[in-house]
């Protein structure tokens, strides 16, 4: 008896001669609309051993052990080494959590080499994208066709990059063209779509990376059984000092001006009056849900919405915040400055007024790369960026960063862009500013209630 | 399509249904039309500033943006700058290294003095241009809908309700086009299993993976298959399961609620070959108990579905008989064909087999009905198949048939009485009524017998019992006389008086 595999629509269809002595297969059904036997694609590695186990020839469509000739340059830290050996040991699937920092990238493109398969990685964000294919048309572009999906160009290739929005999309009808899976920030994958870019993908070798791998929601679980279990984790305390750079960290509280004050509070009261009278108690993050959902069909709530977001820009764009920039700058003008904030419309105005180069999700691949390259090279010594770090995106080497927020520390944030700090060449630490409106208007309002 | 965030649905009593819109909204489209049109040579973001006006203004903002977002796909904008903005940033920052940074204004006067040299301008064009290509400043420089206000309207509703399948699960669709729906659902990937219903056979659709979980990997091709079905069919009815978040809700669509703009009216179905186009005409024109479908509906056939060419309904009870004409074609295409005949569903059906095929012995081992043709086929080899089921029906209603039929109704007719046990005047014409008098095709009680016995006399005109027999519904005026014991004695041309008859 001879077994068939064929891929179709994310699907491994099963086909055998006398399908009556078949041996039961892992997640094996028949279809009742087309008499067809199939299984998820995710299957296919604990099909193929049940059936090679039991002397069962194959005749397999699927063809996702095709070989790559690939090498890299790479050598790996010794804690990069213990991760990867982790993984291999657990039949190359699992994920592996390191901090944001560490090389994670360099991780997969060791094992990538190792395995020498066609392989597609999957990223959350645009900056991810074409960082990976950065990396990946470094190190292998001269020896295999490099890929990528998403961010306006679908380009299949032997090792393709994708967005996750992109392999949730295309995955029923790419899924069998590679044997290695790596997902790149793996908590993603739990999300109720994404989980199909590992359920209806054939690729028997599975790596998941992450910096932080419990859900809330309990999809760590789903993670499990699409990638694998968490085989190898080191967390950043044992790694500073080490191999992340230590730095000091400054907050300035900058007041607001008294127009934007009273600008803030008169926006504020509109938020609060309607919240008060909607009995609306913010006793949890749903009660906003709630707000925002009222405000489809409810002009005062969106009013109150508007309000809001008006307070928050009012604190976002403080003019003390960018007199302060200037200070910072005119200080810093002998260092390399990094300035980021998460508001696209702030980075616009300050790159306006500083005549900083400015990266944004609405920055082109070309000039994004060309302003990166520059500031490597030194030819620029200031950038400004929105939000580019939330990922974990490499930056290169600055001393002095600057986190421009609204009211509050944005902690994870500024936790993540001081790992990118290094110190300066004569050995002077590294600094990061925080700027942070003050925020009163919280007490006032405590205070007019008493 | 819209974007999911600009979804408008009611989820009153577990439903999930898009909120359309009608005339009432069209002033709205209207303006919202007039706002692009009267923004053409200006910066996208003072468009945004006026459309942001608008949802003020209006309660919905999520139905402004759902507009907006249909007039944006067709909208042309450019970037306006005497030198492109990326030099200008790579001359102006340039500048500012070799400054060594800007921290002052006027600093930044200086920085831009020097680019402003270098690229042989002046410093306000170099401040405008720095951002000229960012999309907020772009100029929208053309604006050509294909639409008026209430084509907006009628986009926007098929979008809605496309937006709305984003997150079905399963569809069902009932189609008068039945083959449009099934060519369709392979073109884009999905399965569907055919379902008996109380109201006729509907499509199940789902995707490949439906078969493990339920999943809404699907939604965005049943919003291409609502395109496909809302411009194909003339009467269709859609039925989504939808993941809400977690809850499950309904979504129900049908022919009315939208219309795909710009597609041509729907035409009168075309016919596969002129065979069938000449059989149906023929067969129309012939009085008959039988009414004639054209792709009546999908058959089950294996794991596939056939739709035979035509289905006969019996005018006196729910009994339907399905044709299939079966012409020269391809030997795969008649390959095809036997294995659907062979496979079908239990149901009545017969096949008209071109002879040249030589396939008739290969039918002869299915259930089928087999009716040989050349050129054409005969209408009357059809009716006698017809015929044979109408006797046995006969048969079987006259099983279930008293065999004294009293009617509650003083008058009534023969076909009424038919009608209400749901079979044909033939079946009941050998029962007896023992409460009436069957006066031709009539039934009449003794009562009205006797009442009108007495208002007729001796020497009436014959128009006026006519009248009189008009008063109770009788239309059967000889017969009736006689039955009351009177003759018409006529008149010439004029009419006639009644005239009693001897005892």
């Amino acid at each position: 008896m001879t077994v068939s595999l064929r891929f179709a629509d994310g699907m491994i269809q099963i086909d055998a001669e006398s399908p009556d002595q078949r041996p039961p297969l892992p997640g094996v059904e028949t279809d009742p609309r087309t008499g067809i036997q199939s299984a998820p694609a995710y299957r296919y590695a604990a099909i193929r051993a049940i059936l090679a186990q039991l002397d069962i020839p194959v005749d397999d469509a699927i063809h996702v052990d095709q070989t790559l000739q690939l090498t890299t340059a790479y050598k790996l830290r010794p804690y990069q080494e213990d991760a990867l050996a982790a993984w291999s040991d657990r039949s190359q699937r699992g994920v592996i959590e390191l901090p944001t920092g560490s090389g994670k990238t360099v991780i997969a493109i060791s094992a990538i080499a190792a395995l020498g398969v066609p392989t597609l990685i999957v990223v959350p964000t645009i900056d991810l994208l074409e960082q990976w294919e950065t990396e990946l048309t470094r190190e292998f572009g001269d020896m295999v066709e490099i890929g990528r999906l998403g961010g306006g160009e679908q380009r299949l290739g032997e090792i393709t990059v994708s967005t996750y929005d992109s392999a949730y999309l295309r995955i029923a009808e790419i899924g069998n063209k590679f044997g290695l899976l790596v997902c790149d920030e793996v908590h993603h994958l739990g999300g109720q779509g994404y989980q199909d870019i590992g359920r209806l993908c054939a690729a028997p070798a599975r790596l998941g990376l992450t910096a932080t791998f419990e859900r809330p929601d309990g999809a760590h679980e789903e993670i499990r059984e699409l990638i694998g279990a968490q085989v190898y984790s080191i967390d950043v305390d044992s790694l500073a000092g080490e191999h992340l750079a230590a730095y000091d960290i400054r907050r300035i509280e900058v007041e607001l001006t008294p127009q934007e004050r009273a600008n803030y509070e008169d926006a504020q009261q509109t938020f609060l009056d309607y919240v008060r009278s909607a009995g609306i108690q913010f006793t949890s993050g749903s009660d906003y849900l709630q707000l925002v959902k009222r405000s489809g069909n409810d002009p005062r709530a969106r009013e109150a919405l508007l309000a809001k977001q008006r307070a928050r820009e009012i604190m976002m764009n403080a003019e003390e915040k960018a007199i302060e920039l200037s200070r910072i700058l005119d200080r810093h003008r002998e260092d390399r400055v990094i300035v980021f904030t998460a508001h696209t419309e702030l980075v616009y105005r300050l790159s306006e007024r500083f005549l900083l180069p400015a990266i944004t999700s609405e920055t082109g691949t070309t000039e994004r790369r060309g302003i990166l390259s520059k500031f490597r090279d030194g030819t620029y010594s200031r950038v400004i960026a929105a939000n580019v770090l939330d990922e974990g995106v490499d930056v290169p080497d600055a001393n002095v960063a600057v986190v421009i927020s609204g009211s509050g520390s944005e902690r994870e944030f500024t936790q993540r862009l001081g790992r990118i700090l290094r110190p300066k060449q004569d050995g002077s630490k590294a600094v990061l500013y925080e700027l942070v409106s003050n925020e009163t208007a919280e007490e006032r309002v405590a205070d007019r209630r008493r | 399509m819209l974007r999911k965030d600009l979804l408008r649905v009611s989820r009153r009593g577990g439903r999930y249904q898009p909120q359309f819109i009608g005339p009432a909204n069209a002033q709205l489209a209207a303006s919202i039309l007039e706002t692009f049109r009267s923004h053409v040579g200006t910066p996208q973001h003072e468009l945004d500033a006026a459309i942001e006006q608008l949802e003020r203004e209006e309660t919905d903002f999520k139905l402004v943006r759902g507009l907006r977002a249909l007039c944006e796909r067709e909208t042309t904008v450019a970037t306006v700058s005497e030198i492109p903005p990326d030099r200008i940033r790579r001359v102006v920052f340039a500048a500012a290294e070799s400054a060594d940074g800007v921290a002052s204004s006027a600093e930044r006067d200086d920085v831009l003095k020097q680019a402003a040299k270098r690229l042989g301008t002046t410093s306000d064009t170099v401040a405008e241009g720095l951002y000229a290509d960012r999309s907020k400043n772009q100029i929208l420089t053309a604006f050509e809908p294909r639409w008026d206000a209430d084509g907006l309207c009628a986009q926007y509703n098929l979008s809605l309700a496309q937006t709305a399948l984003f997150d079905a699960t399963e569809v069902r669709i009932r189609s008068d086009d039945p083959k449009a729906l099934i060519s369709a659902l392979g073109r884009l990937r999905l399965l569907y299993e055919i379902e008996r219903t109380e109201d006729g056979r509907v499509v199940v659709i789902t995707g490949p993976d439906a078969l493990f979980r339920r999943t809404r990997r699907y939604g965005t091709a049943f919003a291409r298959l609502l395109r496909t079905v809302a411009q194909s069919a003339l009467t269709w009815e859609l039925v989504a399961t939808i993941d809400d978040r977690g809850s499950e809700r309904t979504l129900t669509l049908h022919n009315g609620d939208i219309t795909v703009p710009e597609s041509e009216p729907i035409a009168e179905p075309t016919y596969d070959s002129a065979i069938e186009a000449d059989f149906a005409a023929r067969f129309t024109a012939l009085e008959s108990d039988w009414e004639l479908q054209r792709e009546p509906e999908p058959l089950e056939t294996g794991h596939r579905v056939m739709i035979p060419d035509f289905a006969f309904d019996y005018a006196h009870s729910d009994f339907r008989v399905y044709f299939e004409v079966m012409g020269f074609w391809t030997p795969e295409y008649i390959e095809k064909k036997l294995t659907q005949i062979r496979d079908v569903e239990d149901v009545e059906l017969i096949v008209a087999v071109d002879e040249s095929l030589g396939v008739g012995e290969m039918l002869k081992q299915t259930e089928s009905h087999i009716i040989p043709y050349t050129n054409t086929v005969r209408v009357k080899a059809v009716v006698d198949v017809l015929r044979s089921y109408e006797t046995q029906l006969l048969a079987a209603a006259a099983e279930t048939l008293p065999a004294a039929i009293e009617p509650s109704a003083q008058v009534t007719s023969l076909e009424a009485v038919a009608t209400a046990y749901g079979v044909s005047v033939k079946a009941i014409e050998n029962r007896s009524f023992p409460a009436h008098v069957q006066l031709g095709q009539q039934l009449v009680s003794p009562t009205v017998l006797e009442t009108i016995g007495d208002e007729v006399s001796d020497g009436m005109t014959y128009a006026d019992v006519e009248s009189i027999a008009g008063k109770y519904e009788i239309t059967e005026t000889s017969a009736l006389l006689s039955t009351i014991g009177y003759r018409v004695k006529w008149d010439g041309l004029s009419g006639g008086t009644v005239k009693s008859l001897p005892e």
